[in-house]
């Protein structure tokens, strides 16, 4: 159903959206009754000035942070306040703004962390079976660490800890993965090989949610962009749309 | 990136891959090496014990050694580091004796009894405990070990109160000497029961995501880990094994008093012996467990019974935490790699050092979209770039 959403340029089928999403920490109102419908099998980014509330959202919608009140919902189910777990399991992948790995566990054992077992048995069986290690690896290849397999995650460099986050995500077979700032903190050439990674990916059908602050990046890889000020989206559209709007621009630069 | 180690390495391998796998071979070999030693010595050590003395420290060691691997399931798996384990301890100890006093229950059959009636226990306060995490879960443990004491030292019509309770011995008939000898042996099968079971849970699925609760415990949970119920988990196998060890001490010993059951002291050696060894390892605990034990009985016999001990005991743990975090074992280990082949660094750079190191160039964020972008072409021969600022959770 992703491919044919992909396809058809102005149908737009959704499987994560929130209604009236609040989220109050003290006096602040980080995400404030916000109302998103992402757009499924297409990259969507979430923009917005520091501070408006994006990385607040991400962490109500993926169970992080339990919301004050309304609700999501990811493929008709509610999902509202479920244990982060329960919405990884139901498919929703996501990264961390200042990049999360495991720092003293093996390049390799921190992909296999994110493999998915259930039963006493097979928890209990040894991690590293034959098949999960080789869909690991292929992982690691495809990100580009596999010659670091064994090494510590904290030996890695801030980019090669950014793709091995990715690669951490990817072994959950997400159908949607949040990234927040995926090009954050990242060199040039990094940033292009992550966005074809993003490309490739949601050529197969992987819905993604982007919050990134790298406008380049944001304007080629998306294909519907949503901005965010003070925790609610204020406009929404392609990236040329967007651009011009007199609304963002006023958000942004304060003119 | 070839290093100078591959030369060692088998010719057939790739370089890369080669050294670490050789490396982990090694360090399986010397675990195996040390548990054959360790068996033999535990297999001759009752025989050639010169006297009863002696026999009883052994005896003394082994259940530390029971202690620590046990406390370990908790602390070095998820770390969650627990002050008040001294209370499944009691709570073993006692279950054991009051089985055997008013049920008058074969003494093994009471002591399996009371391990389950701890696991049962453990549910609800584990549930509750687990809540918070860090400096409060410490809380938390050192508070139940107290109230317990409170408790059976104040409910002295089931407990004995400060008078105490003697356990009656399961073989009355047993001279002293091979009393011990006969204990000496039942620790040593429940150390080995756990030294297999943490072997188990460390190679397994279970362990690594516990391992992972360890290093990151939200990173954990958005990965798809149900840390709740691994965590659970892993308090009931620790809280248990710490309850057994309690029992077979009180069928052993024959005298019980809160006072020593329920102490913050005897928690505090678990965390002490289980850190000095080293938590990630299989024989940490075990290794603690043998240079304190033995410490412990040298400060009694040259200094009596002073509080003299509880001094060295904290300076210990004070340079062990400041100097060996990591404990004894990957000390020794990072000390026989140093004699041998140098292996060049695979680090480029850590986000930490990078962290620091733009600080120090002062590189700053901005948020409007050319900031972003000028602030970037400005450090485009940068390895990266810092974060604007903390991940707010
Ligand atoms: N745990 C918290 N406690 C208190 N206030 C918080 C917390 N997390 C976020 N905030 C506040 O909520 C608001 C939104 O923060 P959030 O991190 O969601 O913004 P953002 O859009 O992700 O910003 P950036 O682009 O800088 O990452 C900010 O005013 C922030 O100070
Ligand atoms: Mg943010």
């Amino acid at each position: 159903m992703t491919a044919t959403a992909a396809s058809g340029a102005t149908t737009t089928v959704s499987n994560l959206s929130t209604r009236g999403l609040t989220k109050v920490f003290g006096g602040v109102r980080a995400v404030d009754g916000a109302d998103v419908t992402f757009h499924e099998g297409k990259i969507n980014a979430l923009i917005g000035p520091n501070g408006s509330g994006k990385t607040t959202f991400f962490n109500c919608v993926t169970g992080m942070i339990k919301p004050d009140s309304g609700t999501v919902t990811f493929k008709d189910r509610d999902i509202t306040g479920k244990a982060p777990h329960a919405i990884a399991h139901a498919g929703i992948g996501r990264s961390f703004q200042l990049c999360r790995i495991f720092p003293r566990m093996s390049v390799l054992d921190n992909v296999l962390v994110a493999v998915r077992r259930t039963g006493i048995r097979s928890l209990l069986a040894p991690a590293r079976t034959e098949a999960e290690v080789t869909k690991a690896r292929q992982l690691l290849v495809r990100v580009g660490i596999d010659h670091l397999e064994n090494a510590e995650a904290r030996d890695l460099s801030y980019g090669q800890q950014k793709l091995l986050e990715l690669a951490g995500v990817l072994m959950g077979d997400p159908d949607t993965i949040m990234l927040d700032e995926p090009a954050g903190g990242v060199n040039p050439s990094l940033i292009g090989r992550i966005g074809s990674l993003v490309q490739e990916l949601n050529a197969e059908g992987t819905t993604f949610l982007i919050v990134e602050h790298n406008m380049d990046l944001v304007m080629s890889l998306s294909h519907h962009v949503i901005v965010f000020d003070r925790g609610r989206p204020i406009a929404e559209g392609t990236p040329d749309i967007v651009q011009s709007d007199p609304r963002v621009l006023e958000a942004y630069l304060g003119v | 990136m070839p290093n100078a180690s591959s030369t060692l390495a088998a010719p057939e391998r790739a370089a890369t891959a080669a050294t670490p796998t050789d490396r982990s071979r090694r360090r399986k070999i010397a675990t195996v090496v040390a548990l054959i030693v360790a068996a033999v010595v535990v297999g001759i050590f009752p025989a050639a014990a010169p006297n009863a003395y002696i026999l009883s420290a052994g005896v003394v060691i082994l259940s530390y050694a029971c202690t620590a691997t046990s406390w370990n399931f908790m602390g070095g798996f998820t770390g969650y580091i627990s002050l008040g384990h001294a209370a499944w301890f009691g709570l073993g100890a006692y279950g054991t004796g009051i089985l055997v006093r008013d049920l008058g229950l074969p003494s093994f059959v009471a002591w399996a009894l009371a391990g389950v009636v701890v696991a049962i226990i453990t549910v609800p306060i584990g549930i509750a405990a687990l809540r918070v995490r860090g400096a409060s879960f410490v809380i938390v443990s050192i508070a139940f070990v107290l109230i317990l004491l409170l408790v059976f030292q104040g409910w002295g019509s089931f407990t004995g109160g400060s008078n105490g309770l003697v356990v009656p011995r399961p073989f009355p008939d047993l001279m002293r000497p091979v009393h011990h000898q006969v204990f000496f042996y039942l620790f040593a099968a429940l150390l080995a029961a756990m030294l297999v079971l943490w072997w188990a849970i460390n190679r397994s699925r279970f362990g690594i995501g516990l391992k992972a609760i360890r290093e990151d415990e939200d990173k954990a949970e958005a990965l798809g880990i149900p840390t709740r119920n691994y965590k659970l988990v892993a308090y009931i196998i620790s809280a248990t094994f710490t309850g057994l060890a309690g029992g077979m001490y009180a069928l052993w010993f024959g005298d019980l008093d809160p006072i020593f059951q329920f102490s913050i002291l005897l928690g505090s050696y678990m965390v002490l012996m289980a850190l000095l060894g080293g938590i990630r390892h299989l024989l940490g605990p075990l290794v603690g467990a043998i240079i304190v034990g033995i410490g412990l009985e040298v400060f009694k016999l040259q200094f009596g019974d002073t509080q003299f001990h509880l001094v060295a005991t904290g300076l210990l743990l004070a340079l062990v935490v400041l100097f060996m975090p990591d404990g004894i074992i990957p000390a020794l280990q990072a000390g026989i790699k140093r004699f041998g082949p140098q292996s060049s660094s695979i680090r480029e750079m850590t986000a930490g050092e990078l962290a620091e190191r733009n600080r120090a160039a002062g590189v700053s964020g901005a948020s409007v979209f050319a900031g972003r972008k000028a602030e970037r072409e400005g450090v485009e021969n940068e390895d990266a770039t810092t974060p604007t600022e903390e991940e707010k959770r």
